[in-house]
């Protein structure tokens, strides 16, 4: 499905090259949840952009679906971290969900059914007109997720997506992308710093290390595939994988690769 | 919104309103009161301009002077709105050729618009084509700047989730590159409207068969001080309506806009 081959990333500045992405090489199957956890700094974001298009490798490739992407590919969304900028504040929810499907050339029945379903499967079926200025953080984001959604994307990127939202709506936002995943079936890359949602989320975790960046496990996460706040939270081999992670993310800050 | 805070916006509201009208009312009076008894040949009472108004302005000159010089400032103005607008979204989404063009835009913005009268009176002569092109002239520059500026100014996140989901050509800039240079666009008009104002008199005053600002140096030559004072009055409301329906269709244009401020602010 998703290959990510070799990648190495070298921003040039003036005077200074940073290598933020040394070597990266991993795999993810088709339907996969997967969640990419690493040390603030540690290329996660660069890494991301790579995979959507939006930044070319130095060297090395990312395929999708047997294609190599040098551009936004089609069949890929992305959820930003930054909802507040994410979304049009000039367009009403309904039509920053509709517009990438006006894209998409489907037609105007179609995409009014895609945008309904999307809104209501995100619990925001009564908020069609409001802006998204208009709208609690939460709420925004779970716009930029309907948009995701409702463009029925093969792959599905998430950059961070919780971590400017208070702990609350954030337990309720996990739960949501679960949901949606083990009924839409899209295969979700996530990123995070945060080990609990990490566990809590993925089928795999791919721990990185600072930059410049290398994979330094690649961990499934053996729990059960229905996950619940309370009961996955408090179960012990939660605690167990939660530990190792936590040990990984402190040797990566260290500095081991 | 609690009822107090209807209260209260309510009150905002009149008081504006009040002051928006009353401030121009009272500014009258004094002048009525401190004219009246004005035997200055210069300085006539505000009565005896006000009574030559009417047999002055409503007596065809509304349609041989004031309609022609809005057809100037319209034409001028939506040319130089245009072509402000278009050169900027190409010179804003390109460094290259911002960089290039930058030395040459600096320095014809620093020519004062008023210069290119005599110029294009040599060029053009001294008809309609002339005024036009000086209003362009001097309208042009901070629509263009402003512009450019908006289009520098895109949300790179924006920029990328617009990328994401392919909103490229034409549809990237009619959903994300104009509406979000918007607010710098209407400032850039703003700005122009009142410049585009100014041109059109002065280009009427050096040289021309009609127009207001014609008409006011006419009067002024011909000593007939009263109408001159009336042309000036009249001059400075036209311009003051000009600026309220530029508020209100600025308003209209950029309600999101001013939501988005007002919800920064940390207002309902």
């Amino acid at each position: 499905m998703l290959d990510v081959r070799s990648l190495r990333k070298v921003y040039e500045g003036a005077g200074r090259t940073v290598e933020a992405v040394q070597d990266l090489s991993f795999g993810v199957g088709k339907g996969e949840f997967v969640c990419i956890l690493g040390p603030s700094g540690a290329g996660k974001t660069t890494l991301l952009k790579c995979i959507a298009g939006l930044l070319l490798p130095t060297a090395g490739e990312v395929m999708l679906q047997g294609r190599r992407v040098t551009e936004p590919p089609p069949g890929l969304a992305v959820v930003f971290q930054e909802y507040g900028r994410s979304l049009f504040p000039w367009m009403s929810c309904r039509r920053n969900v509709e517009l990438p499907l006006r894209q998409k050339g489907l037609p105007k029945a179609r995409r009014a059914e895609l945008v309904e379903e999307a809104l209501s499967a995100v619990g925001l079926g009564d908020v069609h007109d409001a802006y998204p200025w208009q709208l609690s953080g939460g709420m925004q984001q779970r716009v930029a997720i309907a948009r995701a959604v409702a463009y029925e994307p093969a792959v599905l990127l998430m950059d961070e997506p919780f971590a400017a939202v208070d702990a609350q709506t954030r337990a309720d936002l996990e739960d949501l992308i679960r949901s949606l995943w083990e009924r839409l079936g899209m295969t979700i890359l996530f990123v995070t710093h945060d080990i609990d949602e990490a566990v809590y989320l993925g089928q795999r975790v791919l721990v990185l290390s600072a930059a410049p960046t290398v994979v330094m496990e690649d961990l499934a996460v053996d729990l059960p595939p229905c996950r619940d706040q309370m009961a996955t939270r408090s179960s012990r081999r939660f605690a167990e994988l939660r530990a190792h992670l936590y040990e990984q993310i402190q040797a990566a800050k260290r500095g081991r690769r | 919104m609690s009822g107090r805070t209807v209260g209260v916006s309510a009150w905002r509201a009149v008081s504006r309103t009040a002051y928006l009208v009353g401030l121009p009312l009272a500014l009258v009076a004094l002048w009525w009161l401190a004219s009246d008894r004005s035997t200055s040949y210069y300085w006539p009472p505000l009565r005896v301009v006000l009574d030559s108004f009417p047999g002055t302005w409503f007596t065809g000159r509304l349609t041989h002077d004031v309609v022609p010089s809005l057809i100037r400032l319209g034409v001028g103005y939506a040319t130089a709105s245009v072509l402000g607008i278009s050169l900027g979204v190409v010179l804003g989404s390109s460094r290259s050729l911002r960089a290039a063009a930058e030395p040459v835009l600096e320095f014809f913005r620093a020519v004062p618009p008023p210069v290119m009268v005599p110029i294009l009176i040599l060029l053009t002569g001294i008809g309609n084509t002339m005024k036009v092109l000086v209003i362009i002239f001097g309208a042009f520059w901070p629509i263009l700047l402003n512009t450019v500026e908006g289009v520098r100014g895109v949300d790179e996140v924006l920029a990328d989730t617009a990328r994401c989901y392919r909103v490229r050509g034409p549809a990237r800039l009619r959903y994300l590159v104009l509406p979000s240079a918007g607010p710098q666009i209407v400032t850039g008009m703003h700005q122009a409207l009142s410049i585009g104002i100014i041109l059109m008199v002065i280009s009427e005053m050096v040289a021309a068969s009609n127009g207001l600002g014609f008409a006011i140096v006419q009067f002024q030559r011909s000593f007939a001080i009263p109408e001159m004072w009336g042309g000036i009055i009249l001059l400075g409301a036209l311009g003051f309506g000009l600026a309220m329906l530029f508020q209100v269709v600025q308003g209209r244009a950029l309600r999101w806009y001013h939501g988005v401020r007002k919800a920064q602010r940390g207002g309902g």
